[in-house]
């Protein structure tokens, strides 16, 4: 009877947490307030396992064909440079205004780690899952809708090389023709 | 009566149109960055010595440049030209013989 009370009690008072933070309006939704350390952590904690379970039994196609590169970049170019830039550009409307920030696709993250080819395969699928589908509530759009997986593979394997391009290799792969 | 509706209206003007004109020229950053041009590649940078013809980047580069070069090339229209309307006059003048 004592544990029945003590449950109930502790029911009631998460409902009332509950109810607080969504009725009250405490929670700041501006893009221009961060979240705190804790909840950026749990947010991309979630993200990073929720790509990689979705993205685990996609099979990665031949990516080296260099036509790949003229689709794929000139697809980058146009649909995605504003917000993720480009060789020689650092900062944009989108690249600074949007929160959670997107990263920065034309410099190679620190967290992978080079020439390892599961990375590689790894990297690579969960790009394809993330372009194809997007990421709830960011700016990042699911281009899945409006594109096939080879357009997106295309975009894909553009990606991989994005980080080593002089802006002058970049002007040409994705300079449309 | 019209005086005063003069006197409020020219008021407003003397803060509306500055304000107005000030605004609309207030410039966050280079708009240049708005717009989207369709450039053609720059394939006159491209030094071919240093290029590695294993490499996937400088085997696209080489595609893409090649093709525009032929698009350029198609870009002229032949058919008005003299040697073409001459062709055409002989053909069609053997056509009928
Ligand atoms: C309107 C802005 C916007 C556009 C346009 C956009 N993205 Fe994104 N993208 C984002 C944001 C924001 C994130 C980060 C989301 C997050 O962290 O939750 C993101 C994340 C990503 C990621 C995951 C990166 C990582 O390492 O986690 C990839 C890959 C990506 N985008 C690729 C693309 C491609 C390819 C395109 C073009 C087809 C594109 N994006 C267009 C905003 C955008």
């Amino acid at each position: 009877m004592k544990t029945l009370k003590i449950l109930l009690l502790s029911f009631a008072l998460t409902l009332g947490a509950v109810a607080i933070t969504v009725y009250s309006g405490f929670v700041n939704v501006a893009a221009d307030e961060p979240h705190s350390d804790l909840v950026y952590l749990l947010l991309e904690e979630v993200r990073i396992n929720s790509i990689a379970k979705a993205a685990k039994s996609i099979e990665v196609p031949d990516l080296t064909d260099p036509e790949l590169l003229l689709t794929g970049g000139a697809d980058y170019e146009y649909m995605c440079s504003s917000c993720h830039l480009k060789p020689g550009q650092h900062e944009s409307d989108l690249s600074l205004g949007l929160y959670p920030q997107p990263p920065n696709l034309a410099i190679s993250s620190q967290t992978d780690t080079a020439n390892d080819t599961d990375n590689f395969e790894a990297t690579a699928r969960n790009n394809f899952w993330v372009i194809k589908h997007g990421i709830k509530a960011s700016g990042m759009p699911a281009w899945g809708k409006t594109h096939d997986d080879q357009r997106i593979w295309a975009m894909v394997a553009f990606l991989n090389q994005l980080p080593s391009l002089t802006p002058m290799q970049y002007q040409v792969l994705t300079a449309i023709d | 009566m019209k005086s005063k509706i003069y006197k409020t209206t020219s008021k407003f003007a003397l803060v509306l149109i500055p304000t107005l004109t000030l605004s609309l020229s207030a410039i966050a950053h280079d708009p240049s960055l708005h717009v989207k041009k369709a450039e053609k590649a720059d394939c006159s940078k491209m030094d071919h010595s240093k290029m590695n013809m294993k490499d996937p980047v400088a085997m696209a580069m080489m595609k893409k440049c090649k093709k525009q070069a032929k698009k350029d090339h198609k870009a002229m229209d032949h058919s008005n030209m003299e040697h073409s309307k001459n062709e055409d006059n002989k053909k069609l003048k053997k056509d009928h013989q």
